[in-house]
């Protein structure tokens, strides 16, 4: 007895052997599958972007682009020293005739790089110098706003003081949290004495690595399509057109 | 994205439980560890898997006993989970529509989505869940529709109070109350009273709510205050602002990850300053076919993606 005891016990030992084994086999074939579909997609995408890039896939030859009234790009702060990519991308977003362009960081750097920018388009404007959001839509040329941080939470805090000092000199007799004092349009306006009342973009593009707008000015976003589009370093024309026809089929219903 | 696919190293499954045999090396205990290591895979595409741990109390040489975390899939850490996941319920009428089903039935099948959801919340150590029910745009739909979706959010808060208060969940709601029926009025008042206290998860409501409002609001009781020598004017910052936005009312009143069902890539004017640094996630599925399955692609993608605050 005691040795077939022995003999289930070997029998259990084996099994539990081999089944650790095969175990490892089929966690690293596993890993393989997805590693191997992974790949595919990768190459799928790349192969995609150069076909759409040159321009021979059909549904991407004619982009609406007159849906895109302004364009928002986000950089990543780390990034947005990279001006020549910067350039770049701005060369490629012109050519394809969006001529009104935000660019945000967050540390300002774009800002900083601004005359470098501008210098390599001809006629292009800078936004603060048109008056109002309707004029700047009108204009021929090309107009470039650059925000960072400070045009986002600060500027709604220097517009709400702007808010509170109209609404103390003003003598308003409201004294309950349930009265209407300020309405979202007089914030708009605030916002622009501010300096900080640029129009609301149709699309932003994030360029980076994380998936969020990085601090863009949250009042001018409300209903603004936003596509991650990775790393500006590794930014791809295709990539880029398939973003602006992305947007071009998209229909709004604004809640209704 | 390709290249940063790590391979965890194998588990190692725990022997059978066994007295060892004199001529045999005596094996240390392993336990069958499902956990990932600090390189997770890319998430696949089936659902959850549940870990397990096997124990081998075994005579004769260590006893290792892992505490293995049994409620989350594979996959997810739990010291990277989201703090507050925000979610924009869209896609129920798309979804009855495609069903040849009356609009009712998609807002009821997404409620039924929203008690899974606030469930595996709750299992899997989410703190705050944001979702929104009502935007101030909302008001434009059909009259009709509108009535509906109030009987509606009367009906779920009537009928779910009791699990509110089993499950140790504190529900907020937030928006422009003033423009709800009255009797919806009081319902809420009564359920955040009850509730206030609960410490377990909480479920923050936003209903007739709009980003815009919400920063409006909070400059009018800045102002308020201002008037009453409470702050001087000229004294106001983003810091004081966000101490008067609706969202104050929750222990982490930002979003870690915000979550958008019926693959609309925009936020719709929803909690606009708290997002400046949350992950976005927009999935393709309609809200009411948005079960586990879909949420722990989120959560994976929430937790493998690199993330950075700005500044």
């Amino acid at each position: 007895m005691d040795f077939s005891r022995q003999k289930r016990m070997l029998q259990y030992f084996w099994i539990d052997k081999i089944g650790n084994v095969l175990f490892r086999l089929s966690w690293h074939l596993v890993h393989a599958i997805i590693y191997f579909c992974y790949f595919m997609m990768a190459m799928v995408h790349g192969l995609e972007s150069h076909l759409i890039s040159r321009g021979l896939l059909r549904k991407y030859k004619y982009l609406h682009i007159s849906k895109i009234n302004y364009l928002a790009i986000v950089i990543e702060s780390e990034e947005a020293c990279r001006t020549s990519n910067v350039i770049q991308l701005l060369q490629w977003v012109a050519a394809l005739g969006i001529n009104h362009i935000c660019l945000y960081d967050n540390e300002g750097l774009l800002k900083k790089s601004k005359d470098v920018i501008l210098d390599k388009f001809d006629g292009a404007i800078l936004f603060q110098d048109t008056h109002e959001n309707n004029m700047l839509l009108d204009q021929p040329c090309m107009t470039l706003e650059f925000v960072s941080f400070s045009d986002g939470k600060e500027a709604v805090a220097r517009a709400a003081n702007v808010l509170l000092m109209k609404y103390i000199k003003s003598g308003a007799a409201a004294s309950n949290l349930g009265e209407q004092i300020f309405s979202e349009s007089e914030m708009s306006e605030a916002l622009k004495t501010v300096g900080s009342g640029g129009p609301e973009p149709d699309l932003l593009l994030i360029y980076g690595p994380a998936r969020c707008h990085l601090g863009f000015p949250a009042w001018r976003i409300r209903y603004t399509e936003i596509q991650h589009m990775g790393p500006l370093k590794s930014m791809k024309y295709g990539s880029l057109i398939k973003a602006l026809y992305r947007y071009t089929t998209v229909r709004q219903n604004y809640g209704k | 994205m390709l290249f940063s696919l790590h391979f965890s190293p194998p588990p190692v499954i725990a022997p059978l439980p066994f007295k060892p045999l004199s001529h045999v090396p005596h094996h240390h205990h392993h336990t069958l560890n499902m956990l990932p290591s600090t390189h997770v895979l890319k998430p696949p595409l089936c659902s959850t898997m549940e870990h397990f741990t096997l124990n081998h109390h075994g005579k004769g040489g260590e006893e290792e006993e892992e505490e293995v975390d049994q409620t989350l899939p594979l996959g997810l850490r739990r010291e990277a989970m989201p703090r507050h996941v925000a979610v924009i319920m869209d896609g129920n009428r798309r979804w009855a529509r495609s069903r040849d089903l009356p609009v009712r039935s998609g807002y009821e099948a997404g409620a039924r989505s929203l008690r899974t959801i606030v469930e595996l919340c709750c299992k899997w150590g989410i703190k705050v869940l944001s979702v929104f029910a009502f935007s101030s745009d909302n008001w434009f739909r059909p009259k009709v529709e509108v009535e509906l979706l109030m009987s509606l959010f009367e009906r779920g808060m009537q009928e779910d109070t009791g699990i509110f208060l089993r499950e140790n969940i504190r529900v907020s709601v937030i928006g422009d109350l003033a423009k709800l029926p009255e009797a919806l009025q009081e319902l809420i008042l009564n359920l955040e009273e009850t509730t206030k206290n609960n410490t377990h998860f909480q479920l923050i409501v936003a209903v007739s709510y709009s980003g815009q409002y919400d920063v409006v609001q909070a400059c009018q009781r800045l102002a308020l205050k201002a008037k009453h020598g409470l702050v001087e004017p000229g004294d106001i910052d983003a810091s004081l602002i966000e101490q008067e936005l609706e969202t104050y009312c929750s222990e982490f009143p930002h979003p870690d990850l915000l979550i958008r069902t019926s693959g609309e890539f925009r936020i719709s004017n929803f909690m606009l300053w708290q997002l400046a640094y949350t992950e976005l996630f927009f999935a393709q599925s309609l809200w009411p076919d948005f079960g586990e399955a879909e949420f722990l692609k989120a959560l994976l993608a929430f937790q493998q993606r690199r993330r950075r605050y700005g500044g």
